[in-house]
């Protein structure tokens, strides 16, 4: 069971990481024709698709690595103070009944939206003699398919929590809050000791802070506490 | 076939769907396509010929080939750029020291902090992290109030989302279908002005109260001044100006120097407040004068003032109009260039009174449009005089504060700036702003780690651009193609080189990327599930429903902007801000002109309300992650009560921006005409 998940994991990461990388390239193609055009006169005709092809391909792309690291943006003010397995439970009927209809159709239509457009040799209407868009329209059931696939493996991440009754380990990956090292790595002017106790302490933090919960154990604090408690003796 | 009544089902379902904790994507998705399929039923049909098909994909599409929504990526990106180049610690230290002589100088420096560095990066939970860190623990042991210290740390960390460049802004714009350059320039000054409450009241409690923050111990702000410097004091100012410009021509006046590129170096520093100013009453006059002036015919619409004069104008007097019409623009950009370039020059100066200053010159100027001349000059002089002063009572522990300022703040404080200002003046299109603005930041994150090596390049950069654009022989579009290429140059150049040595930099820009790609998919993929939700409710006739269950209820414009609001306020608690704009912003949009509501003041005002939202107890989840990084012997009650007092300060500015509505359309209706 475990190994199935993280091979689709495997996927969905590796396609979602290669597509980020647009980012990148729609950063350059942009400031690039900004170059051409204000200095060099030399405007791109083809390049309002070309943007909105890197663009609408990369997120739809990264929709299935989203899902992989748990990052769509849910309600999750009641779910959070469920049982792990009741949580599962409701996960589990919730694929089946939204997501599933949801995808498998995204896909299907997708498939004959791309097939049209493939069999009439497709332009963009964006321009006259605009460039081909049947490439970019097979995008949405290529994305589809791995979002269908990865949701999958979320299924049998809830099906295995309901019998252990625990939420399996994700893979690690970036997070938002890894800016923290980033930042305190560089610092002059922090302490050694709140810097090392918020860098290690981060995660649990970030993680703690989505669940609305406040880490009682004090792992992280304990050497701060300490200092702060001679602080507060002194006055 | 369509029912209301499936459309009202369709309404109950989506609420309790939300509330169950599944993807909101998934579920909308999943919702639009079950109710999407009884809506297409048709007897005698394929079950797999179902229009919904045709539906699902056209909407799918369209959010895929969504030029708004094109910014997103970009902005975010350069925001988690931003966010790795810029050590905010350094800069926490630097305006810190700028300024010592506040009243209590530190909750003032986290707010601006916060705040700045909100603007550039926009991601709430790290800002509150970071500054629990660098900023928390300094002004407890400085013997501060908790409720002050906490209160501003999340009231600051989430000014981000609120001041443009905000994600959450192109985010309306997409979903109201508003041009995101006339919402910036709504934001902008609704931003301020609520950061220039909360300042307004952290001034006026420790001014009311000083034990709550009490004045930092001496030697907790000294700077430390190389004995050189010191010998260069003249004069009873104990001015430096003087002293370091001799030593330039003459290096054995400064004899522990280590270096004569030191002094250079200095002297570079010393020019930076100059040449910030000449620089924006520069690009002013180029706007105003020479950039507009040829194309009178090109700007939108004159603003209401001559508008009336617009339709009685014989067209010989267009340049004339023009004239008229494009003062007011420049001057708010003067206005507000020449506050973030005050900063660092009147350090002295109480930032309150910077903010209300820009407003009364703001408003000034909407008055008297006409008199750009005298405007232009006199702002020139005013802060020529200050500069002036300023540099003469420059001893060599205000010069040092100055290096530390034009080393952490300024870099990113001028590309945020040239950002903001060439979208809102619409030099650029927008998403070419955007992604300059991403291209700046990779600049400053090379910048920051390779200086020598970047510096060179971009010299090598800027001679290739003059050499490409000499062609036009324009004096500034060659200053914009050296600065292109110079960014070109110095990003590429020590970037590539120094990709394959350099794992920090490779984590960098690897970290920026996946995150940017993955929140650019969360929010997009939200948009594909509520751009077929929507479609599919408007099909059932629930949209209709709604407005005439709304019409019929007689409300006034008033009743219904408290109403909306304070709904959206309650759904600020359990729900985050994409949920709220994408999902339930659509259902008040097309109620708006009924009342007479203008959709860019609506959303404006959504936005700043969404900053109460995050601020209410229990839920607003600033608290927990200041909790997570804060002594244990602060509770989260207490966290809770420092936060309340911003929560009620945000509810006036809500209440001011509908008594007056100018402050937040004045600016689009100068900029782009009404």
């Amino acid at each position: 069971m475990q190994s199935f998940y993280h091979t689709i994991d495997e996927i969905s990461y590796w396609s979602g990481k290669a597509s980020a990388w647009l980012i990148v390239a729609l950063t350059f193609v942009v400031s690039v024709e900004v170059f051409k055009r204000y200095i060099l006169n030399a405007p791109t005709a083809w390049i309002f698709d070309a943007n909105n092809m890197l663009y609408g391909t990369l997120f739809m792309m990264c929709g299935a690595y989203t899902l992989a690291l748990a990052a769509h943006v849910r309600a999750d003010f009641v779910y959070i103070y469920l049982r792990p397995r009741w949580q599962a439970v409701l996960d589990l009927a919730l694929y089946f009944l939204f997501f599933m209809p949801g995808i498998i159709g995204l896909i299907y239509a997708g498939y004959g939206y791309a097939a049209d457009s493939w069999r009439i040799g497709e332009h963009s209407t964006v321009t006259a003699e605009g460039p081909p868009i049947y490439h970019f329209k097979t995008v949405i059931p290529i994305a589809g398919a791995l979002v269908l696939l990865q949701g999958l493996a979320e299924i049998a991440r809830c099906i295995e929590c309901i019998r252990t009754g625990q939420w399996p380990v994700r893979l690690e990956d970036v997070e938002e809050i890894d800016v923290i090292d980033t930042q305190l790595s560089h610092s002059e002017y922090v302490d050694e000791e709140s810097r090392r106790v918020a860098m290690e302490g981060a995660k649990a933090i970030d993680e703690a802070a989505r669940h609305r919960s406040v880490m009682e154990e004090g792992v992280v604090h304990e050497m701060a506490i300490k200092e702060d408690k001679d602080q507060e003796k002194k006055p | 076939m369509s029912d209301p009544a499936l459309g009202l089902t369709m309404l109950g379902l989506i609420v309790i769907a939300i509330m169950m904790g599944f993807p909101t994507a998934f579920t909308l998705m999943g919702l639009g396509m079950i109710f999407g399929y009884i809506a297409f039923w048709a007897p005698g049909q394929h079950w797999w010929q179902n229009h919904i098909f045709d539906l699902v994909v056209q909407r799918t599409y369209g959010v895929m080939t969504n030029d708004t929504l094109l910014w997103i990526p970009l902005f975010v990106f350069m925001g988690y750029i931003m966010e790795r180049a810029a050590l905010v610690d350094r800069m926490f230290h630097a305006v810190q020291l700028a300024f010592r002589r506040v009243p209590a100088s530190l909750a003032v420096t986290t707010m601006l902090v916060s705040a700045f560095w909100g603007i550039a990066s926009g991601i709430v939970g790290a800002v509150v992290v970071l500054m629990g860190v660098i900023s928390f623990r300094p002004m407890l042991k400085a013997g501060y109030d908790v409720k002050l210290a906490s209160g501003v740390i999340t009231a600051g960390g989430t000014l981000g989302i609120l001041i443009p460049p905000s994600v959450m802004i192109i985010v309306y714009a997409a979903v109201a279908g508003q041009s995101i350059v006339k919402l910036y320039a709504a934001a902008m000054l609704p931003g301020f002005f609520l950061t220039g409450l909360y300042l307004v009241y952290i001034l006026g409690w420790a001014i009311w109260n000083p034990k709550i923050a009490p004045r930092l111990a001496d030697d907790q702000y000294r700077v430390t001044v190389p004995d050189w410097l010191r010998q260069l004091e003249r004069g009873k100012n104990r001015s430096i100006v003087p002293g370091l410009i001799a030593a330039a021509f003459r290096p054995a006046l400064a004899k522990g120097a280590a270096s004569y590129g030191l002094i250079l170096q200095d002297i570079v520093a010393l020019s930076v407040p100059l040449l910030l100013t000449v620089g924006t009453f520069g690009a002013a006059w180029w706007y105003v004068l020479i950039y507009n002036a040829p194309s009178a015919q090109v700007v939108s619409a004159p603003p209401p003032i001559t508008a009336a004069a617009a339709t009685v104008a014989a067209p010989e007097a267009p340049a004339a109009e023009a004239a008229i019409a494009d003062q007011p623009p420049e001057e708010l950009g003067a206005a507000v260039e020449e506050t973030s370039a005050a900063a660092p020059v009147a350090a002295d100066t109480k930032p309150e009174e910077l903010s209300t200053e820009t407003q009364a010159r703001v408003e000034g100027v909407g008055e008297v449009p006409a008199h750009f001349f005298q405007w232009f000059w006199g702002l020139a002089a005013l802060s020529a005089l200050s500069l002036l002063y300023y540099f003469w009572r420059m001893d060599a522990e205000q010069f040092e504060i100055l290096k530390e300022l034009c080393a952490s703040v300024v870099p990113l404080g001028v590309l945020t700036i040239v950002v903001l200002a060439v979208i809102l003046f619409g030099i650029c299109t927008a998403t070419e702003s955007a992604a300059v603005g991403a291209l700046g930041a990779l600049y400053l994150a090379v910048m920051a780690r390779y200086l020598k090596e970047c510096l060179w390049w971009s010299v090598g950069g800027a001679i290739v651009g003059i050499v490409l654009g000499w062609a036009h022989a324009d004096f500034v579009e060659l200053i914009v193609s050296a600065s292109l290429g110079a960014t070109f140059a110095g990003t590429l150049g020590p970037g590539l080189i120094h990709l394959r040595t350099s794992p920090e930099l490779r984590q960098n820009v690897k970290e920026a990327t996946f995150l940017t790609a993955k929140t650019t998919a969360m929010v997009c993929w939200l948009f594909v599930g509520s751009a077929l939700f929507s479609a599919v409710f408007a099909l059932h006739g629930g949209q209709s429903l709604i407005e005439r269950w709304v019409l019929s209820m007689n409300l006034s414009p008033l009743g219904f902007q408290f109403i909306a609001q304070m709904i959206i306020f309650l759904l600020g608690w359990p729900l985050e801000w994409t949920e709220i704009i994408v999902i339930f912003c659509p259902i008040f949009i097309p109620l708006l002109p009924h009342f007479q509501i203008d959709p860019i003041l609506f959303g404006t005002m959504v936005a700043v309300n969404l900053q109460a939202a995050f601020l209410s107890p229990p839920v607003a989840m600033s608290a927990f992650y200041l909790k997570g990084v804060a002594p244990k012997w602060v509770t989260l009650n207490q966290i809770f009560a420092g936060m309340m007092p911003y929560m009620l300060i945000v509810c006036l500015c809500l209440v001011f921006m509908y008594i007056w509505p100018g402050m937040t359309l004045w600016l689009p209706e100068f900029l782009y005409g009404k």
